[in-house]
Parts: structure tokens; C-alpha cells; sequence
């Protein structure tokens, strides 16, 4: 079976941009995390992960998420989700509230000091 | 000279002949109980020719001279021995006499018509001129005649036989010395026991007749007719000078007994030796013939066997042929079945489940030799829930294209799972099959198909186009025409992009299929539209037998063909349903599905996200609890439209482990959270999740 989702990354201006490309669910969400945690080094203080081109997520994704975040807080590394608001997946992340947890951000355009500009209240989403 | 010679031969004899007659004349001295020159005569126009009537004339008349009363009844005398005898010659050679006498026929001309009635010529002529010529008185006529005419026909029938018999000596067989011993004994018996019933007082002239028979018998002619002449000459001799037999009794009874005697004697001999000869005759045509038939029959047996031989042989290096022939059937045969084994196994052995579309596909091999083709098909899930569906086709036959499809069509999947886009696939083939040690030409037909939209890209590198069957008729994908692989050190390739309507069918196929000797491309073409048009509402199953079946020749499959037939599945406002192993790699293709189900309907891409997730969840429940580690296990899916509801149900069959051994947890809140409602009814056999939602419909597809 071929994968449903590929994984890459690259630095940008001060954070780690990691994307991911199709769709999660429980055939390969334990795959998806371990490339996930490849492609984030150690002494990346912020990761971005950009879940613009991924078309499908379930709860098993959302758990992965809480997992990746919970590990990052340990090792002093920062993670934020860019979902754009037309995404498929919003309505996901929404319902299960993940941004009370991970800072969800429409895209990746950042002011200078390193704040996301497009942050928001993520809550607002929840009857787009 | 030699007609004189002869003439001179014959008259001498004719003169010597009546010489001796006259020496046993019983009437005065001119008419005699035998006459041998009239034997003589005949004996001499058979033999020698009629021309010698004027030796016969004059010796007649020389011997008629001094007994006669004068010169003209001599001369009348001697026209009468001259006639008779020529009359006989003529009357003879009428009846195709032949002086062999060696047929009964023969034996009784002789008799009747040269002794008995020609010989009436003689003696009346004679017997009138001694009458006229005062010879005789005139009362003494009729016994003179009667002394005449017999003693002429005694002479034609002693002498005449025994002077015809001399020429068989060197004509006829030659004689053994035993048999000249024999004849020389027997001649002494005729003559010895003649003498001695001529000598005696009591009648045994009868006794000459046993030994005639023998002479007959072991002699034939040569033997007979001596032997009748002695005994002849001996019994007349004895009646002129009346001893024995002869010696009482008037002369009509001597002459009666005498001649009764001697035609006893001839027609006894001559008749039996005719027979005798004419039986041997027989025996020896049917022994000739039967050595001739011996001869024959061992001839043709020869011939016979010599054929027989002949066809042994024939048959023998028939049968060693017939052998070699189907030993080499027998390596060949071997031959393509491995190849065939190998192409087999190099293809597909089944085709993925890929919910929302129907798969088929078919392989024939050519039939007619070794050759098997390097035809080939395959079927590759993609990330998505799309499919890759290819087809292609490596030149040449064998096991080498066979082999170099085996590796294209594992590169192919490779290619395609690094980047599925069709022109970076058939790049990718591109580079490989040109790097291969044997330069090999692929033509090849990539497909990525995406259920979940019904979009098709595609490139085509040098393979006939796909053929698209929809509702509104038929469309051959004739776009994205490249040259094929392997053939241009540098190639480029196209792509172009398609929308599958749902429903329709895409078939892909081998030149196989469409080529056919003396048939056009195009009409194979158009051939194969219009028949996959007359199949068109049969599943793709029917679709492929109906091809096969209809495109290729039954007998003698020339090339072989690949066939792969993709339909869309279409709900066409009915109800979804999928049954699918409950395994996590299954979840792709059941949303891939319900996606296209729920476009169908028009669903808005919100309401689609949501029930994608809440389907997607209650399906994912099924997967890790339902058959615990049983595998195998299967859920159904169904999914009801009804006046802007949606209600789906995902059924399984196994029993759920207990809540506290549950991971996560939060599945079936997300799908309380998108669903309107969601119920969960768990039974012996089974759970099923049944939930529903409003939906907004006339979102853009």
C-alpha cells in the first residue's frame, strides 16, 4: 500500500516549517509522527507544522497532535499548526478544540517578532 | 532350277509310286487295290504347291502309256490322276487344312474331301476311258470303278499322311535316341504282326490296330502314318497274292476286305494321332499357360513384395518423422508454456479492491507458437485514494519480453508511489528502459485516476488511446501522444487530463485486440467502439468476455492481448453500499468512495468534511475493536439519501472489546459533534453505528 501522506520540511526565517501532504488516519499516524519527529531537530525553538495540504485528518491525527506538542513543551521547542480557514480539516481541529492546546494560525506570514500575524482566536472558526 | 529340280523330283517319285501300285493291281494291270502316286500328288502340291500339276501330268501320262490302249486314253487317263489330286490340294486349303494333321478337323478333311470325294474324279474319268478304250468290257464298269476310286483314296490315305509326316522331323520336336529306338521297334511290330495275320487263314487283321494305337499314341503323325503305310502296303500285297485271308473269296470280297482293312488302318491312325496331338497341344498351352501364370504370379509377387517394402519403409520414416515432429511439438509446447507461466505470473494475480469502481481484466496469450508477448497490465493504489492504471506492451516475444515487462511494470509502481504524475512516471521509464543491456521499445498508457472526482491524467507513450464509454456514446483518448519508450535517446512526454463522468467505463486494451491481418487500424478501432457500445450496460466483467469473444479470433490468437476495463460506479441517486475488509488501509478507499457519493448528491464540501470524519471515525471503531486480533473480519457500509438527510450505517460482525480497554476515545464524541444523531446498536452478531445529518445541498462539484 502506498502512503497516504508524505512529510518535509525545511528552515525558514527563524522556525522549523514542516508540511504535510494527504491525508491521517490510523493506518498511518504512528508513520506520519515518527517523520514528523525526524524532520524536527532538536535545537528548532519554534516548529511550524503546516497542515494546508492535508485533505483528511481523524481523531487518531488529533491525538498525534496533542503527543507532538505535549513532547516539543518538553524539550523547550514551540509548536503552532497553520489551518487554513477553507482547509477540510478545519472543521476537525475545531470541534476538538485543539487550539486551546496548539496556537492554530490560517497561514504562515509572521510579524518580525516572531508572532504569527494570522492568530487568532480560534474559537471564531467554529461556525464557519 | 530348283522349280525344275523339283518338277523332276516329283515326277520321278509320281512315276516310282505307280510303278509300285501296278505291282499289286488286282484288275488286269492297270487298276490296283492302292495307289500311291495319287498320295504322292497331293502330297507334293501341299507341300511343294499346285505349280507342280505338269510333273504329275506327264508322269501320269508315262505311266498310262504302256497299259493303256493307245496314247489318248492314257492321256485321258492321266488328266483324270492329275485333277483328282488337285481338286483334293484346292478343296483342302478351302477348309483351311493344315498338313501337320494335328486336328481332328484335319484327320476328317483328309478322308472325306481328298480320299473319298475327290478321288471320284479319278476313278470315274478312268473307269469310262478303260470301258471306252475297250479296256474292260462294259459290265466290268462298276467293279472297276469301285477298285479304282478306293485304291485311289487308299492311296491318298496311306501315302499322302506319310509323306506330310517326313517334314515334322525337322519341324517339329526333335527325338529323343529311346524314341527313335522305340519308333524303329514298333515300325518292326506293325510290320512283323501285318505279315503274320496276312500269312494266316483266320481273320486277325484286327490285331494291327493295338499297335497303330501305340503308334499313335507315343508317335503322333511320324509314328501313325508309317506305320499305317506298312501295314497298308504288307495287307495289299497279301490280297494280290490271295494269301491268308485273302485267299478265298471273289474279288469283290477280297477288295471289300482289303480296303475295309486299310481305311480301318488310316482313319484309326490318323484320326488318333489328330486327337493325340490336339490333347497334347492342350496340355502343353496349359502348361505353358500355367508357367505362364507361375511366371506371372511370381513376378507380380515380387513386385508385390518389392512395393510392400517400399510402403514398410515409407511408413517406418513416416512414423520417425511423425515422431521427431512431435517431440519438437512436444520442446516447443514445453517452451511456451514456461514463457506463458512466467508472463502470467508477472501480471497481476488479482486486481486491488478499490471502492466506487469496478475492475476486470483479461490476458490471452497467442496461441499459434512460442511466442509470448510482453502485454502487460497493472493496477497501483495511490495516495488519496487514487489509482494508477497502466498498460503497455514490449516488443518482441519471448521470455526476453517477457522479463524486460516484468521489470518495467515493477519500476512503474516503484516511479509512481515517488511521484504519481503520470509524466514523471513514464520519464522515469524512459531513463530505466534506455539503461536496459537490450534495447527494447515499450509502448505504455498511464492513468491516474482519482474515484473520489472522476479525473483522469494521463500520457500515452506510443499505445493505442484508452476508449472512454459513457452515457452519450464513446471517445477514444487520443490527447498526450508521445513516441514510445525506449526509442528516442530524448524524449518528452505529455500529459492531458480527462473527467470521467459516473458511469462511464474506461478500457484499455493492446494492439492485440484491435489488429488483425488485412484490417485497418482504424477499422479495428472503430470495430472495437462499436462492439464495447453494444456491451455497454454489462458490468466490466461482461464487457471484457464480450471483447474477447467477439475481437479476437477463437482459433488462432496471432498476438497476444491485454484487456483492462475501469467503471465508475455510479449510486445514480440510490443508496451506497460497500462491504470492505476492517483493516486500517481500507479507511482510504471508503472515504474515497463516500466522497464521490456524496457529490453525487451535490453535498456541500463542509457537510462532505464532517461526514467524511464522522464515517471515517465510526469506521476506524470497527478496525481497531471490532475482531480484536482476528483478521479477516469485514464491515458493511451504507449510506441513504433521503430529502437532504444523509443517513449512514457501518455494520460489523465481531464482538467489541470492553470500553476500558479502549484507546482514545475520542471518536465517537467527533461524531457525536458533526452528526445529528448518532446510534450505536450492539448485538450477538454484531454492532451497528447508524447516524444522520442535514445537509445543504447544490454545492459546485
Amino acid at each position: 500500500m502506498t502512503e497516504l501522506a508524505s512529510v518535509d520540511a525545511q528552515d525558514l526565517q527563524g522556525f522549523r516549517w514542516v508540511r504535510v501532504h494527504g491525508e491521517i488516519d490510523i493506518s498511518n499516524t504512528d508513520r506520519v509522527t515518527e517523520q514528523i519527529s525526524k524532520a524536527v531537530p532538536h535545537d528548532a525553538s519554534l516548529v511550524v507544522l503546516d497542515l494546508s495540504g492535508t485533505t483528511y485528518l481523524d481523531s487518531s491525527g488529533i491525538s498525534m497532535l496533542f503527543r507532538l506538542a505535549e513532547r516539543l513543551r518538553y524539550q523547550r521547542q514551540t509548536l503552532r499548526l497553520v489551518v487554513p480557514a477553507k482547509a477540510p480539516i478545519r472543521g476537525v481541529i475545531e470541534l476538538t478544540r485543539v487550539s486551546q492546546v496548539i496556537p492554530v494560525q490560517d497561514d504562515i506570514q509572521f510579524s518580525p517578532g516572531g508572532q504569527a500575524q494570522g492568530a487568532h482566536d480560534p474559537t471564531e472558526g467554529l461556525t464557519d | 532350277m530348283l522349280l525344275g529340280g523339283r518338277l523332276l523330283l516329283v515326277a520321278l517319285a509320281y512315276y516310282l509310286g505307280a510303278r509300285l501300285g501296278l505291282s499289286l493291281s488286282l484288275v488286269g494291270e492297270n487298276v490296283t487295290p492302292l495307289w500311291p502316286p495319287t498320295g504322292i500328288a497331293l502330297a507334293a502340291f501341299l507341300l511343294m504347291g499346285r505349280s507342280m500339276w505338269p510333273a504329275v501330268a506327264v508322269a501320269a501320262f508315262a505311266v498310262n502309256l504302256p497299259i493303256s490302249e493307245g496314247p489318248i486314253p492314257a492321256a485321258v487317263t492321266a488328266v483324270g490322276n492329275t485333277a483328282a489330286p488337285l481338286l483334293a490340294a484346292v478343296l483342302l486349303s478351302r477348309v483351311g487344312f493344315r498338313r501337320q494333321l494335328d486336328r481332328s478337323r484335319d484327320a476328317v478333311a483328309l478322308v472325306f474331301l481328298a480320299a473319298l470325294a475327290s478321288m471320284l474324279v479319278s476313278a470315274t474319268i478312268g473307269a469310262l476311258t478303260l470301258v471306252a478304250s475297250d479296256a474292260i468290257p462294259s459290265d466290268e464298269f462298276p467293279s472297276a470303278w469301285a477298285v479304282w476310286w478306293t485304291g485311289d483314296a487308299m492311296g491318298v490315305l496311306a501315302v499322302a499322311p506319310f509323306l506330310l509326316c517326313l517334314p515334322l522331323f525337322w519341324e517339329g520336336r526333335r527325338w529323343p535316341d529311346l524314341l527313335w529306338l522305340e519308333a524303329a521297334l514298333m515300325l518292326v511290330g506293325v510290320a512283323a504282326v501285318t505279315t503274320v495275320v496276312s500269312l494266316v487263314q483266320v481273320q486277325l487283321l484286327i490285331l494291327v490296330l493295338p499297335m497303330l494305337g501305340w503308334a499313335s499314341w507315343r508317335f503322333q503323325l511320324r509314328g501313325a502314318a508309317p506305320a499305317a503305310l506298312i501295314a497298308s502296303l504288307i495287307a495289299t500285297w497279301a490280297a494280290t497274292r490271295e494269301l491268308g485271308p485273302f485267299e478265298s473269296g471273289s474279288l469283290l470280297e477280297r477288295m471289300l476286305t482289303l480296303q475295309g482293312f486299310n481305311a480301318c488302318v488310316a482313319l484309326t491312325s490318323f484320326f488318333l494321332a489328330a486327337m493325340v496331338t490336339e490333347r497334347q497341344r492342350t496340355l502343353e498351352a496349359l502348361e505353358e499357360s500355367t508357367h505362364d501364370l507361375e511366371d506371372r504370379v511370381r513376378l507380380r509377387t515380387l513386385e508385390l513384395s518389392a512395393a510392400n517394402a517400399r510402403l514398410v519403409s515409407e511408413i517406418k520414416e513416416r512414423f520417425e518423422t511423425q515422431e521427431q515432429l512431435s517431440q519438437e511439438e512436444e520442446r516447443s509446447r514445453r517452451e511456451h508454456q514456461k514463457a506463458e507461466t512466467l508472463q502470467r505470473s508477472l501480471l497481476p494475480d488479482r486486481l486491488p479492491e478499490v471502492p466506487g469502481v469496478a475492475l476486470a481484466s483479461r490476458y490471452v496469450p497467442a496461441t499459434s507458437d512460442i511466442q509470448v508477448g510482453g502485454d502487460w497490465y497493472d493496477v497501483v493504489p495511490l495516495p488519496g485514494g487514487k489509482i494508477g492504471l497502466a498498460i503497455g506492451d514490449v516488443a518482441g516475444h519471448g521470455l526476453q519480453a517477457a522479463a524486460t515487462m516484468g521489470q518495467v511494470r515493477m519500476a512503474l509502481r516503484a516511479y509512481a508511489l515517488q511521484d504519481p504524475s503520470p509524466v514523471a512516471v513514464v520519464t522515469g521509464l524512459h531513463r530505466l528502459v534506455e539503461q536496459l543491456p537490450m534495447s527494447q521499445m515499450v509502448t505504455l498508457l498511464y492513468l491516474v485516476f482519482d474515484p473520489a472526482t472522476g479525473s483522469l491524467r494521463f500520457t500515452n507513450a506510443g499505445h493505442p488511446p484508452a476508449l472512454v464509454l459513457g452515457d452519450g456514446g464513446c471517445d477514444f483518448l487520443l490527447d498526450a501522444v508521445s513516441p514510445p519508450i525506449g526509442v528516442a535517446a530524448a524524449s518528452t512526454f505529455f500529459e492531458a487530463g480527462y473527467e470521467l463522468p459516473p458511469g462511464a467505463t474506461l478500457l484499455l486494451y493492446t494492439d492485440g485486440l484491435v489488429e488483425r491481418r488485412g484490417v485497418s487500424i482504424q477499422e479495428g478501432l472503430d470495430r472495437l467502439s462499436s462492439e464495447a457500445l453494444c456491451q455497454f450496460d454489462g458490468d466490466v466483467e461482461a464487457l471484457c468476455d464480450h471483447l474477447i469473444s467477439v475481437m479476437l479470433d477463437q482459433d488462432t490468437v496471432s498476438d497476444d492481448t491485454a484487456l483492462l476495463a475501469m467503471r465508475l460506479l455510479t449510486t445514480s441517486g440510490g443508496p451506497l453500499r460497500l462491504t470492505v475488509p476492517a483493516e486500517p488501509r481500507q479507511l482510504a478507499q471508503v472515504r474515497s468512495a463516500l466522497r464521490l457519493w456524496l457529490r453525487e448528491h451535490g453535498v456541500a464540501r463542509e457537510d462532505e468534511n464532517e461526514i467524511l470524519v464522522a464515517c471515517g471515525e465510526a469506521c476506524a471503531n470497527v478496525v481497531q475493536h471490532a475482531y480484536g486480533v482476528a483478521a479477516g473480519g469485514l464491515m458493511d457500509i451504507e449510506g441513504v439519501w433521503s430529502e437532504g438527510t444523509i443517513e449512514l450505517s457501518i455494520r460489523d460482525r465481531g464482538q467489541w472489546r470492553p470500553p476500558g480497554e479502549r484507546e482514545g476515545g475520542w471518536g465517537l464524541q467527533l461524531v457525536q459533534a458533526v452528526m445529528d444523531s448518532v446510534d450505536v446498536e450492539t448485538k450477538a452478531d454484531g454492532t451497528v453505528i447508524r447516524m444522520r445529518r442535514r445537509v445543504q445541498v447544490g454545492a459546485e462539484r
